[in-house]
């Protein structure tokens, strides 16, 4: 009658779901924005995102071989770290440089801290961060989208023979230094909302980011809390900044829509790994990138800042975690 | 036929697990005969465990004491059968590990049985004739404690204490277990019986005020008592009270919680907020104690889950193998791979089925392998990805990665700085973990690890 009667501790049921799944759920959120990517960028996109999600996965199973710890790859969690990061990377940038960032993404970014789960910062970021720090040149040199420049096939390696065009923010950091006029910036507004303009290949489209972000929210894979405090506070900072002086900064709204801050938004603040743990914790963590953005892009010298501003919160994400220590509901137990 | 019930009274955090209660909502309560031997545990509650009033090879009658202690939080045992005590002997605890039990072979020829006696009660049954202090008496020699889980003594609760004054009495009619529905049944098909035992408990504790807290998952339940409070006119007194079905809906500090959006002080107990809580099955018992004079010896036990033959709702004899109850119940089905005392979110799985029914067990839940492999167990245990929603999960506002892996590292000081000892063990945030982690399973250890440390509990 009993074969194998089973023992473990409650509860026995749980709710049927995953790591795993949570991943997945990512991934399939991030698709409108790779097809926008696609339509956008045509096959150098393709080329790129492939190129980042296989050496991606390649990497964390050559790093659990060497470490001989169990295969990870199942996790899925190396596939969304490729994806990420080939989503912030400039359409012209060659194979090689982004190879050589996915591999610090997953090698240096994750896997030296302990894998999944034990990283400080966000993999994708680190691999990105690596780049601009190496390879300057390379990560901003902006492509005018197929859509714009039938002539795409130019495209090289270098950058130099394509046409290039000035993202929207770097309009606006041309606008604050005096050198033009911040509405040139704002009529963007529009193409940046659709995507049809310059920028990395997964920042550009505000739609096919928007429908992601509300799929996980529907699918409650993430909370508000984060988006929420991420773009009040861009949004608050930036209308500042253009009503006092609105011929030297562009509408808080193109500072929305472009440089990726709704792919922060959604997609890489939101890495539940690097963010705080309570809800108050992420209410913080989230103005704080918003914040720390505007003022690279308002005052500081890049014109975008999303990936300094997520790194900058992720290294204190312990803290905010020691600050934003839950009370228990009955009060703090005596003795 | 019943309306549609909706509520907003509940508290923050929980789960909504699947409700499995279909199973067994609609089974009559039904009387199990006495088995062939019982073995009653001399533990079965909260405080001082009894010794042994009767000696091997001794007769004893149905409803006679068989083990009694002189502690004040404590609550003599009975035996539900009539027949000969055959051994006194070290049998497995749930909580305790081993404890004393005595078993007690059934006499056939000379013993009958006990049936319920719902019937003895009607919306004019008088309760002014027992006094307070006669009430609390019966209720301790009739062996009455917390019959929803914790086990607490009924009689040091329900008595009037000056230092802890109590204005309110709760009436915990919330089942929030999934798969249970043995205080359902009681509130549907005893109604009279639940309603003369919370008066009685009322008169007691010399309470004026009553709330029935009921989930608004039994519609049926809710209409059963309101209508029975209306018909014995003590609405001014009485009132029953919907809440949201959520889990842990049923904890008593999430019952205050939802009904009075008060908090129950951590590592505190009801009474200093001014309350007492009941559960419905205690209050059945009491009043069948008091009226009927017949001692708990007998509960109602939720048979239930997808691998058990007759799912049901069953007057047991306290006592009873686990064994016995399954032959009772038709056997196990091929699929069955795991026997929970208790619902699935706080029950112990066990091994042993000679394991007896205690007082406090109010459900078997049989679970199949397919059940079982959606839980997780089965899967692969992953890093904890610190995505917060044990922490969102936790009804008591607790950080359980923390403290989970602060246990797991055995670093008891760290996990006590995030108020392990305040954890209620709901189990949501396993439920609710996506990685897959026992966090609830640490969290026991640690605090079993922390009272050894604190030298209350023996290696």
């Amino acid at each position: 009658m009993l074969s194998k009667i089973t023992v473990s501790p409650a509860p026995h049921i749980s709710k049927a779901y995953s790591t795993r799944s949570i991943m997945l759920d990512v991934i399939i959120a991030l698709t409108p924005a790779v097809a926008a990517s696609v339509i956008y960028f045509r096959y150098r996109a393709a080329i790129i995102i492939a190129t980042c999600v296989l050496v991606c996965l390649l990497t964390e199973w050559l790093c659990n071989t060497i470490r001989k710890k169990p295969n990870s790859l199942d996790d899925c969690s190396a596939i969304l770290t490729g994806l990420i990061l080939a989503l912030s990377l400039p359409p012209a940038i060659p194979i090689w440089a982004a190879s050589i960032g996915s591999i610090f993404a997953i090698a240096i970014g994750k896997m030296v801290f302990g894998g999944l789960g034990s990283n400080i910062f966000n993999p994708a970021m680190a691999g990105r961060l690596f780049l601009t720090a190496s390879f300057g040149a390379l990560m901003t040199t902006w492509t005018v989208p197929a859509t714009v420049d039938p002539g795409m096939s130019a495209i090289s390696a270098t950058g130099t023979e394509a046409v290039t065009q000035a993202t929207p923010l770097a309009w606006s950091k041309e606008a604050i230094k005096g050198k033009a006029q911040a509405h040139v910036a704002n009529q963007q507004l529009t193409a940046s909302f659709l995507g049809n303009t310059g920028g990395c290949l997964g920042e550009t489209s505000t739609i096919a980011l928007l429908l992601g972000g509300i799929y996980l929210l529907i699918k409650r894979t993430i909370t508000f809390h984060i988006p929420a405090a991420v773009l009040l506070s861009a949004f608050v900072c930036a209308s500042i900044g253009f009503l006092l002086k609105s011929e030297a900064y562009v509408s808080p709204l193109l500072h929305l829509t472009s440089g990726g801050m709704l792919i922060c938004a959604f997609f890489i603040a939101t890495d539940p790994v690097t963010a705080p743990l309570s809800q108050k914790g992420m209410w913080i963590f989230g103005a704080g990138v918003g914040v720390v953005t505007m003022l690279i892009r308002m005052v500081g010298e890049y014109p975008e800042g999303i990936m300094f501003a997520v790194f900058l919160m992720n290294a204190v994400t312990p803290l905010i975690d020691r600050f934003c220590k839950l009370k228990p509901a009955g009060g703090v137990p005596h003795g | 036929m019943a309306i549609e019930i909706k509520s907003k009274l509940t508290f923050p955090g929980g789960v909504h697990p699947p409700e499995y209660k279909e199973i067994t909502e609609n089974c009559a309560i039904e009387v199990m005969p006495s088995p062939k031997q019982v073995s009653v545990l001399l533990g079965q509650h909260i405080g001082a465990i009894c010794k042994p009033t009767v000696a091997k090879r001794d007769k004893v009658q149905a409803g006679q004491i068989v083990g009694d202690s002189d502690a004040f939080v404590s609550a003599p045992v009975h035996t539900p059968v009539t027949g000969t005590v055959k051994d006194i002997s070290l049998q497995s605890h749930p909580v305790l590990g081993r404890a004393l039990a005595i078993l007690i072979e059934t006499d056939p020829e000379n013993d009958s049985g006990k049936s319920p006696s719902p019937d003895r009660f009607d919306k004019d049954y008088d309760i002014q004739q027992y006094s307070s202090e006669q009430i609390c008496e019966i209720t301790r020699k009739a062996g009455i404690i917390g019959m929803g889980g914790a086990g607490f003594p009924t009689r040091v609760k329900i008595e009037p204490n000056p230092r802890l004054p109590k204005d309110l009495l709760i009436i915990n009619g919330c089942e929030c277990e999934p798969f249970i529905t043995c205080d359902y049944r009681l509130m549907v098909e005893w109604t009279w019986q639940v309603l003369t035992g919370i008066r009685l408990a009322a008169k007691a504790a010399r309470i004026e005020r009553i709330k029935i807290g009921i989930e608004d998952n039994k519609p049926d339940a809710i209409e059963a008592m309101r209508q029975s409070v209306n018909e014995s006119g003590q609405a001014d007194k009485i009132e029953v009270v919907v809440v949201r079905t959520k889990y842990p809906q049923g904890g008593e500090r999430q019952l205050i919680r939802s009904l009075l959006r008060k908090h129950v002080p951590s590592g505190g107990i009801p009474p200093m907020i001014g309350v007492c809580v009941l559960n419905i099955a205690t209050c059945a018992a009491l009043a069948e104690a008091v009226v009927c004079g017949a001692p708990l010896t007998h509960r109602v036990v939720t048979v239930t889950g997808n691998a058990i033959d007759r799912p049901g709702n069953y007057y047991v004899p306290i006592g009873t193998t686990i064994a016995d109850l399954i032959d009772f119940c038709g056997g196990l089905t091929e699929r069955a791979a795991k026997v929970v005392l208790g619902g699935p979110m706080m029950g112990f799985a066990i091994a042993d089925l000679s394991r007896p029914i205690t007082k406090t067990c109010g459900a078997l839940t049989f679970l199949s392998q397919e059940m079982i492999t959606k839980a997780k167990y089965d899967r692969r245990v992953t890093p904890c990805i610190r995505c917060g929603r044990c922490l969102t999960v936790c009804p008591e506002n607790l950080n359980p990665t923390k403290i989970a892996h602060a246990v797991k590292k055995n670093r008891l000081d760290l996990a006590e700085q995030y108020y392990m000892s305040a954890c209620i063990e709901c189990g949501c945030c396993s439920f609710i973990c996506p990685a897959n982690i026992e966090l609830t399973g640490y969290i026991k250890t640690g605090k079993i690890l922390q009272a050894r440390a604190k030298k209350k509990i023996p290696e």
